[in-house]
């Protein structure tokens, strides 16, 4: 055995570690042979015999204060909130409580976003079917009545009004569908209300539209939801006039 | 003929976690001591010995559950906390107190200043217990946790690697390094008292 070879061991030797019975009588008969390393393997005992005395001396223990602080401590978060105990089941909602809470965020992100996107489709529905019908391509007969819009006395307007009464229905049932609540420059109109019955109005050969303001509870007379905060507001209405100067229908532009 | 069985720390643990006073009384008793004298014997202070023992078993009443017994043993959980604690405050303070420090209102007489039978015997003990308590603390702290564990709390190289956190032959390296710095240590000041003519100057102007 080389001195580098009893050095690699010295520590375990100096402490009477656990070591293989062979390597520690050959560590030994180096240091017996070798003056270097017998002072130094002297030095590493001396320096055991010191950490152990030191080991044996230290009985330190904390205040008895640290004690009475930590149960007032313990005493404290026990009234906060009941810890679950380690390694049980109960030890697992805090986890399912969090995973449910980001389900149910991802939910209603969801449905906040199909809600928003049915509601445009609901409000633009009408405008559609409206274009449509005005295009040449629409199988439709020509208008009864020229001096009006087509969509207002086409030859199926109460079945197409019905129609778009339901969908304008549907839209109004939603919460917070406030039609009347419009934000962009183009011009929205509902369907045309008969202000007459229905007799009447196939007799109308012509008339003009009149441009109006009505107060926004004027709303509430067709079954047309308002905002009751901004009932005094007034809003923009189209009436349709017959050449003998009565009201035969109306709508409601925003 | 009753056999009475002394509950494990785990046990204490989770009676303590479902609300059981006496259950942390009893843990904090059986391993205060323990982690008292790490910080202790890591810091040279009392003051952070003490706030680290506390900051230790508030961080148990109130983190319980994350105690994984199949990682280590309780003692090593506490030990590896206090050695987290007292690593941060190392980081905070740059700052080691001086071992034998002085308390304004500490009456108590220390053990050591108590004669016994043999008091030059003593004497000699103690001042060698200073000399390797103060040699400890002149370490650099990643050796000083390896020896205030493997020697002074004779933990085994594996509970040692499991508090600290490294692999075993990372501490033996690391304990074989720490004592031969120590036993230069204490080969220089016992060549410096050995020496009447032994002189320190501050500088020389020759």
């Amino acid at each position: 055995m080389s001195c580098k070879d009893l050095d690699a061991v010295m520590s375990d030797l100096a402490r009477d570690q656990m070591m293989d019975a062979r390597l520690r009588e050959t560590a030994l008969a180096h240091a017996a042979s070798c003056t270097s390393c017998a002072a130094r393997l002297a030095d590493s005992r001396a320096l055991t015999a010191g950490l152990r005395a030191a080991a044996s001396d230290a009985l330190a223990e904390a205040p008895a204060r640290v004690e009475a602080a930590l149960v007032a401590a313990f005493r404290a978060h026990q009234l906060e909130s009941r810890v679950p105990p380690v390694g049980s089941i109960s030890a697992w909602p805090r986890r399912w409580l969090y995973l449910a809470a980001g389900v149910a965020a991802t939910a209603l992100i969801v449905i906040t976003i199909s809600l928003t996107v049915s509601r445009d489709q609901a409000v633009t529905t009408p405008i559609q079917q409206d274009a449509r019908q005005s295009t040449p391509a629409n199988p439709e007969p020509p208008s009864a009545t020229p001096g009006i819009e087509k969509n207002v006395v086409s030859s199926d307007t109460p079945r197409r009004k019905r129609r778009l009464a339901v969908s304008k229905r549907a839209e109004r049932s939603k919460p917070g569908s406030d039609y009347s609540d419009a934000s962009s420059g183009a011009e929205i109109a509902t369907d045309f209300f008969p202000l007459v019955n229905r007799e009447s109005l196939r007799e109308l050969d012509s008339g003009h539209l009149v441009r109006v303001e009505l107060p926004r509870s004027a709303l509430m007379s067709f079954g047309l939801p308002i905002n009751i905060e901004r009932a005094n507001e007034r809003i923009k209405a189209d009436v349709v006039v017959g050449q003998d100067g009565l009201a035969r229908a109306i709508r409601f532009v925003r | 003929m009753t056999l009475q069985t002394t509950p494990s720390d785990l046990d204490l643990l989770r009676l303590m976690s479902a609300g059981d006073e006496h259950a942390f009384t009893t843990l904090y008793r059986r391993r205060q001591g323990g982690v008292y004298r790490f910080a202790l014997q890591m810091s040279g202070s009392h003051a952070v010995a003490e706030d680290v023992t506390q900051e230790v078993f508030m961080f148990l009443i109130r983190e319980a559950e994350r105690y994984d017994p199949s990682r280590g043993s309780m003692a090593a959980y506490l030990y590896g906390i206090a050695r987290n604690l007292v690593l941060r405050r190392f980081e905070r303070d740059r700052l080691l107190v001086p071992f034998a420090e002085t308390d304004a209102d500490n009456t108590t007489v220390h053990p050591a200043m108590i004669a016994g039978d043999d008091p030059l015997g003593d004497l000699t003990r103690n001042e060698m217990i200073g000399i390797v308590r103060s040699s400890i603390l002149a370490l650099p702290a990643h050796y000083r946790e390896v020896v205030v564990l493997c020697e002074l709390h004779e933990m085994s190289y594996a509970e040692a690697a499991n508090v600290v956190g490294c692999a075993v032959g990372t501490v033996r390296s690391r304990l074989h390094r720490a004592r031969a710095l120590l036993v230069e240590k204490l080969r220089a000041g016992r060549d410096r008292d050995s020496d009447p003519e032994h002189v320190n100057p501050a500088r020389c102007f020759a």
